[in-house]
C-alpha cells in the first residue's frame, strides 16, 4: 500500500510539471503578450517594447520559464498586471471561499450516492429503481449551468426560499446565513451523485449476485448484516473507481457555480482574470486549481486501491 | 429503458430525431437566418413579431437560434475529430507495435495528460486567443487525445489478441493487413460510440466555456453565449434560455442514447 501510495503520488508530482511547463507555454507562446495587454491596444509600440524589457519578456523562453518555475517554487506567485497586487494575496482571498464550497460537496458526495445507488441496487428492476434511474439519467444529460440557472429562478426567485446570490456575502457570512450554500452544492452534487449512484448500484448488484454472498445468504446470514457487511464493500469498487474520474467534471462545476452565483471563489477569480488577459494571476490560479484536482484523483486512486488492490498505477 | 430495449426501432428513431433537430438547425439555420428574423425590438419581449421574444440587446430569439449552431454543435464536433485524427493513430500504432519501448514512449506522456481539467485549458488558450472558435476547437480536441488513444489502444489489443486476428496470423497474412483488414474495423464500432459520447461532452465544455465568457465575443449568436446573456431575464422571457438549452440538451441526449444502443448492439 505504502509503496503504491509514493508511485501514486510522484506520478501526481511529474503530471503537475507538466502541467506547469504547459500553462507557461501556452501563455508564453499565445499572440497577445502580457506587455501589449498590459496597455489594452492604447500605447505606442516604444511603449510596449519598454515594458517588454522591464518584464524580462524579450529573453528567451528557456531563461523565462527558469525565473517562472524558480520563483514559483519560491512561494512567489509574481504581481498582478491589473492593480499590482500581489498575486498570492488574490490567491489566498480567493482560495478559502472555493475550498469550503469543494469541501462541504465532497463531504456529501460519497454517502448520498452510495446510499442512493445501494437502495436502487437492491431493488433492482423495481418501481423505485427505475423511477430513479429515469430521473438520474435525464438530470446527467443537463449542462451544469442550465441546471443553476432553474435552480435560480425556481428555488430563489420564485419560492424565494435561498439567496440567488453571494453579492453582498462573503465566506465569514457562511455562519449566519448558512442557506448561501444550499444551491450552489446542490447543483455540484447534482450531476456527480448521478454518474456516482449509476456505479454504485452496478457494483451492488454485481456484489448481490457473486457466489459468496449467494452462500451466506444460504448460511442464514441476516440481511442487514448480509448488506453492510458482504455486498457495500465490494459495491462501493466501481463507484470510487469512478471517483477518480470526476475531478474534472467538479472543477467545471465550481467554475459554473462561482459564476452564476457571484461566488468571490478562485474560479471567479480565474474568469475575471482571463477576460482581463491578467497572465500572471491566470497561470497561479490555473496551476493551484488543477493541483487541487489532481490532488482528488490521487485520493480517490488511493482509496479505490485500498478496496481493490489489484488496480495499477497506470493502466 | 427495457420497454425501449424491446423495440430497437423506436428508440433509435427517437434518439435519431432528438440529435437530427438541432443538427437540422446547425446546418440549415444560418441559410434561413436571414429570411425570418424580424428587425431588432424592445429588449426582452414576448410576442410582438418576436415567434420566441428578443433577448437582452432585443435581438430575435429564434434569429439568434438559427444562427447559433454552426459554433454550438460544429466547435465540438471538430474538436472530437481532431481528438481522433490524433488520437487513433496514436493508439494503433502502441497496440501494434512489438516493442514495448515504442509503446511506453507513446503511451506514457498521453497518461500524464490524461487528468488535466479542460476548462482550465480554455481559460488559459483563452486569454491570447479570445473569440476565436477555432482556438477552443484545438484546445478541446487537444484534451481529447489522451482519452482516445487509450481507448483506441485497449480495443485494438483486444482484437489483436483474439482468435481471428491469431488465425490470420497463422496463415500468413501480412501484418498491414491483420492490423488495416481485421483489427482496424474491430475498432471501429466502439470508437464510434465512444466519439457520440465525446462529442456531447464536447457539446458541454464548449458550451461552459462560452457561458463563463472565456470563448466567443458576449454578441455571439451561439447558444452557450445566448443563455449566459439572458440568464438575468429567465423568469420574464423564459425562451431566451430555454430554447438554446432545451436543443443542446436534446443533442446530447440523442447522442448518448445512440452511442448506448450502438454499444449494446455488440453484446
Amino acid at each position: 500500500m505504502a509503496r503504491h501510495a509514493l508511485r501514486r503520488v510522484s506520478l501526481a508530482v511529474v503530471q503537475l510539471a507538466a502541467l506547469a511547463i504547459l500553462i507557461f507555454l501556452l501563455t508564453a507562446l499565445l499572440p497577445g503578450d502580457a506587455a501589449e495587454v498590459a496597455f489594452n491596444e492604447q500605447a505606442s509600440l516604444e511603449q510596449v517594447a519598454q515594458l517588454r524589457t522591464q518584464l524580462g519578456l524579450d529573453r528567451p523562453l528557456a531563461d523565462r520559464f527558469a525565473d517562472w518555475a524558480g520563483a514559483l517554487l519560491s512561494g512567489d506567485l509574481g504581481t498582478s498586471l491589473i492593480g499590482g497586487e500581489p498575486v498570492g494575496g488574490i490567491v489566498a482571498r480567493s482560495l478559502a471561499t472555493t475550498a469550503l464550497l469543494a469541501c462541504v460537496t465532497a463531504v456529501l458526495l460519497v454517502p448520498l450516492s452510495l446510499v442512493l445507488g445501494l437502495v436502487m441496487g437492491l431493488r433492482e428492476g423495481g418501481r423505485l429503481d427505475r423511477a430513479l434511474s429515469a430521473v438520474m439519467l435525464a438530470l446527467n444529460s443537463v449542462p451544469d449551468f442550465v441546471l443553476a440557472l432553474v435552480a435560480v429562478a425556481v428555488f430563489a426567485l420564485r419560492l424565494g426560499w435561498f439567496p440567488s446570490t453571494w453579492l453582498d456575502a462573503g465566506a465569514a457570512d457562511l455562519l449566519t446565513r448558512p442557506g448561501l450554500l444550499v444551491l450552489p452544492v446542490a447543483v455540484l452534487l447534482a450531476r456527480t451523485v448521478c454518474l456516482l449512484a449509476r456505479q454504485f448500484r452496478a457494483g451492488t448488484i454485481a456484489a448481490l449476485h457473486a457466489d459468496y454472498v449467494v452462500q451466506a445468504r444460504r448460511l442464514g446470514v441476516p440481511r442487514g448484516r448480509l448488506v453492510l457487511r458482504h455486498v457495500l464493500p465490494n459495491a462501493a469498487v466501481p463507484g470510487v473507481q469512478e471517483l477518480a474520474r470526476t475531478g474534472d467534471q467538479l472543477l467545471g462545476g465550481v467554475l459554473i457555480v462561482e459564476a452564476v452565483f457571484a461566488i468571490p471563489g478562485s474560479a471567479t477569480a480565474l474568469v475575471d482574470a482571463v477576460q482581463g488577459r491578467d497572465v500572471p494571476v491566470v497561470q497561479a490560479l490555473t496551476l493551484l486549481l488543477a493541483a487541487v484536482a489532481l490532488a482528488f484523483n490521487v485520493a480517490a486512486d488511493l482509496v479505490s486501491h485500498r478496496l481493490a488492490p489489484r488496480t495499477e498505477v497506470l493502466r | 429503458m427495457t420497454g425501449l430495449a424491446r423495440r430497437p426501432s423506436f428508440g433509435t428513431a427517437t434518439a435519431a430525431l432528438l440529435v437530427a433537430v438541432p443538427l437540422a438547425i446547425a446546418v440549415l439555420g444560418p441559410l434561413l437566418a436571414d429570411a425570418v428574423t424580424p428587425p431588432d425590438g424592445a429588449p426582452y419581449t414576448v410576442g410582438d413579431g418576436h415567434p420566441l421574444g428578443t433577448d437582452r440587446l432585443g435581438r430575435d430569439v429564434l434569429g439568434l437560434l438559427l444562427r447559433g449552431g454552426p459554433s454550438a454543435l460544429g466547435v465540438a464536433c471538430c474538436a472530437v475529430a481532431l481528438g481522433y485524427l490524433a488520437g487513433a493513430p496514436l493508439g494503433l500504432a502502441a497496440a501494434s507495435t512489438r516493442h514495448r519501448w515504442l509503446d511506453e514512449l507513446l503511451m506514457r506522456p498521453v497518461e500524464i495528460l490524461l487528468p488535466i481539467p479542460s476548462l482550465l485549458v480554455i481559460s488559459v488558450v483563452g486569454v491570447g486567443w479570445r473569440g476565436h472558435p477555432e482556438a477552443i476547437a484545438l484546445a478541446v480536441g487537444a484534451l481529447n487525445v489522451p482519452a482516445v488513444a487509450r481507448l483506441v489502444r485497449a480495443a485494438a489489443l483486444d482484437a489483436a489478441s483474439g482468435p481471428v486476428a491469431e488465425a490470420m496470423r497463422m496463415q500468413g497474412e501480412s501484418r498491414a493487413r491483420v492490423l488495416f483488414g481485421y483489427v482496424g474495423r474491430a475498432v471501429l464500432p466502439v470508437a464510434a460510440a465512444d466519439a457520440g459520447t465525446r462529442v456531447g461532452m464536447a457539446v458541454f465544455t464548449v458550451a461552459a466555456a462560452n457561458f463563463l465568457g472565456l470563448g466567443l465575443e458576449p454578441t455571439s449568436p451561439d447558444w452557450g453565449v445566448t443563455i449566459a446573456g439572458s440568464r438575468e431575464a429567465l423568469l420574464v422571457q423564459p425562451w431566451a434560455v430555454g430554447a438554446p438549452a432545451a436543443l443542446l440538451v436534446m443533442f446530447t441526449v440523442g447522442l448518448n442514447l445512440l452511442s448506448d444502443r450502438l454499444l449494446r448492439s455488440r453484446r
